[in-house]
């Protein structure tokens, strides 16, 4: 049985750059998510420090490459080394996006929405449902930040999203960040995204940073500090039923003891 | 900021206005953006995202270039080699071979800031950068550590280097200036200082969390090639004929220090049949 975590428990997104911060004094966190396509490969190197890492914190597993809603199904291959990995840092949980990323072979390094109509809905819920059965541990779904609308949906992305987790009997990874830019981009009320959400599911929550671009378009770029509109939906996300919660910084990473501080703020905003 | 779309990746945005329409018809324009306008941002960050990670992974050819000129060359290199897999950095496998095709070893070529340069330097920096990118990810494995039962092997084996481990030559100074950059990031520039007369050899090594480079003499260099192609004894042979008369006499010597330390230092991953 896989370790779990508090609802309070505060985690960071584990980065290259963190490595040679990592170590005396480690810093004050409950635990940290690892991205986990930096460590499917046998590379000594990236395996040296995520040992050094879960031999003090709970680790939970993040990817970005299962491809749940390409034109194949997500490849047994890939699941394998998932499921190895968790089952080496034993990890609470694993998530990955609904979304799709590559097709016909090739990659696009790209979360990749898809059109918001009830066909879809059961191909990810199968697939999500055989994904959590092959890892032999909770799965989460994180929902998208997303530039575009696609014609041919018949839901919104809330109602998608809550039904595919529901009929997959899986967990959300309940990206804040990525409710609040859709909502900026797309024109909908984040508060009736969460409304749609079964909180007793979520596996955890994301926090990050954005940027919003002269035209106004939100991009998600996890560069910059925790927006003060993401931390107040967070805030009343979290109040009404708390859960785990991880900062993501991907570009322009402050150091270890700034990302942290920044975290720790999360404390003082749902209090 | 290196974004990709600018005076050089012109073609890019070229593209980027010329979406299939079937496409553009799937997508739905927003208040303020178009379809096409909203499929641009993805196509946008598809490259960013791939320049990026090449910059990341070839930080002495990028420096060298200017991040501009490094993204023109990656654009070709990604439009032949497209991303496979879930290994994003499985990118930058080709890379200084790509750059070998595009650029040709005699030219020169013109850098972001206007500077000429050889383009057999750059090519040498992406050799070198390429050998850091692939020790970086060499698996665990153990050294070879020959005891007195091993001694046939070497009289009919060649030696195969540890994945781990990397032979550099460099004909301008480049390896030191490499090494600074795996111990710290940042975007400044750097000048190619002069070639040397002679190139010069280094020993590459990953070891667990960090990377060592070791200066190599040039005979050393050539015997731990040799030991790759040929079994010991052809190899110290074919080495004294590369000598020259003032090294012949301390070469038994110096070979099987060099020999010896390889070994100490764990480079070799096994034996080879030299047939």
């Amino acid at each position: 049985m896989p370790r779990t975590l508090v609802p309070e428990a505060l985690g960071l997104g584990l980065r290259t750059r963190h490595y040679r911060e990592l170590g005396e004094p480690w810093p004050e966190l409950d635990y940290f998510e690892i991205i986990s396509e930096n460590f499917l490969s046998e590379a000594e190197g990236p395996r040296y420090h995520l040992d050094r890492v879960r031999e003090r914190y709970p680790i939970v597993l993040h990817g970005v490459g299962l491809n749940l809603l390409g034109p194949e199904p997500p490849s047994t291959d890939y699941l394998d080394r998932v499921a190895a990995l968790a089952e080496l840092v034993d990890a609470p949980f694993v998530t990955d996006h609904l979304c799709w990323t590559g097709s016909h072979g090739l990659s696009h390094h790209d979360l990749l929405p898809v059109p918001y109509v009830p066909e879809l809905v059961e191909l990810a819920a199968a697939r999500a449902r055989h994904v959590q059965q092959h890892l032999g541990r909770p799965f989460g779904l994180e929902n998208l930040s997303s530039y575009v609308e696609f014609a041919a949906s018949t839901m919104t992305e809330w109602d998608f999203y809550a039904q595919v987790v529901e009929r997959a009997g899986c967990g959300f990874l309940l990206d804040i960040n990525n409710i609040y830019v859709s909502s900026q981009n797309h024109r909908f009320s984040p508060a009736d995204y969460l409304a749609r959400i079964d909180r007793s599911r979520v596996l955890q929550a994301h926090i990050a940073g954005h940027t919003r671009e002269p035209n106004g378009t939100i991009i998600d770029t996890h560069d910059q500090p925790v927006a003060e509109a993401v931390w107040q939906l967070y805030a009343s996300a979290f109040r009404e039923q708390p859960f785990p919660t991880v900062l993501e910084w991907d570009d322009h990473i402050p150091p270890l003891t700034d990302a942290v501080a920044e975290l720790r703020r999360a404390e003082l905003v749902r209090a | 900021m290196r974004t990709p779309l600018d005076r050089s990746t012109s073609s890019l945005r070229a593209d980027m206005a010329a979406y299939d329409p079937v496409l553009v018809d799937a997508a739905q324009p927003s208040p303020t953006l178009s379809s096409a306008e909203r499929l641009a941002i993805y196509h946008r960050q598809y490259w960013f995202r791939l320049f990026t990670v090449l910059q990341g992974l070839y930080p002495l050819t990028a420096r060298l270039l200017g991040y501009w000129r490094l993204n023109s060359f990656a654009a070709h290199h990604l439009a032949e080699r497209p991303p496979r897999g879930f290994d994003i950095e499985a990118i930058g496998d080709d890379f200084a071979m790509s750059l070998a095709e595009q650029l040709p070893e005699d030219g020169t070529i013109v850098t972001d800031s206007g500077l000429r340069i050889e383009a057999a330097a750059v090519l040498d920096a992406a050799r070198i950068d390429a050998a850091f990118h692939r020790v970086s990810r060499a698996p665990r494995s153990e050294p070879l550590r020959p005891g007195p039962a091993d001694a046939a092997r070497f009289g009919d084996s060649c030696l195969r280097l540890s994945a781990s481990v990397a032979l550099v030559e460099e004909r301008w100074p480049l390896a030191e200036l490499r090494m600074g950059f795996a111990e710290r990031h940042g975007d400044e520039r750097v000048s190619l200082l002069g070639r040397w007369p002679t190139p010069r050899h280094w020993l590459l090594v990953c070891y667990v969390s960090r990377l060592g480079l070791l200066a190599l003499d040039p005979l050393e260099a050539e015997l731990l090639g040799l030991l790759q192609r040929l079994p010991l004894e052809q190899a110290l042979g074919q080495l004294e004929s590369a000598a020259s008369p003032a090294d012949l006499e301390s070469l038994p010597e110096r070979a099987q220090a060099w020999l010896a330390r390889s070994v100490r230092l764990g480079i070799w991953a096994g034996f080879v049949d030299a047939r």
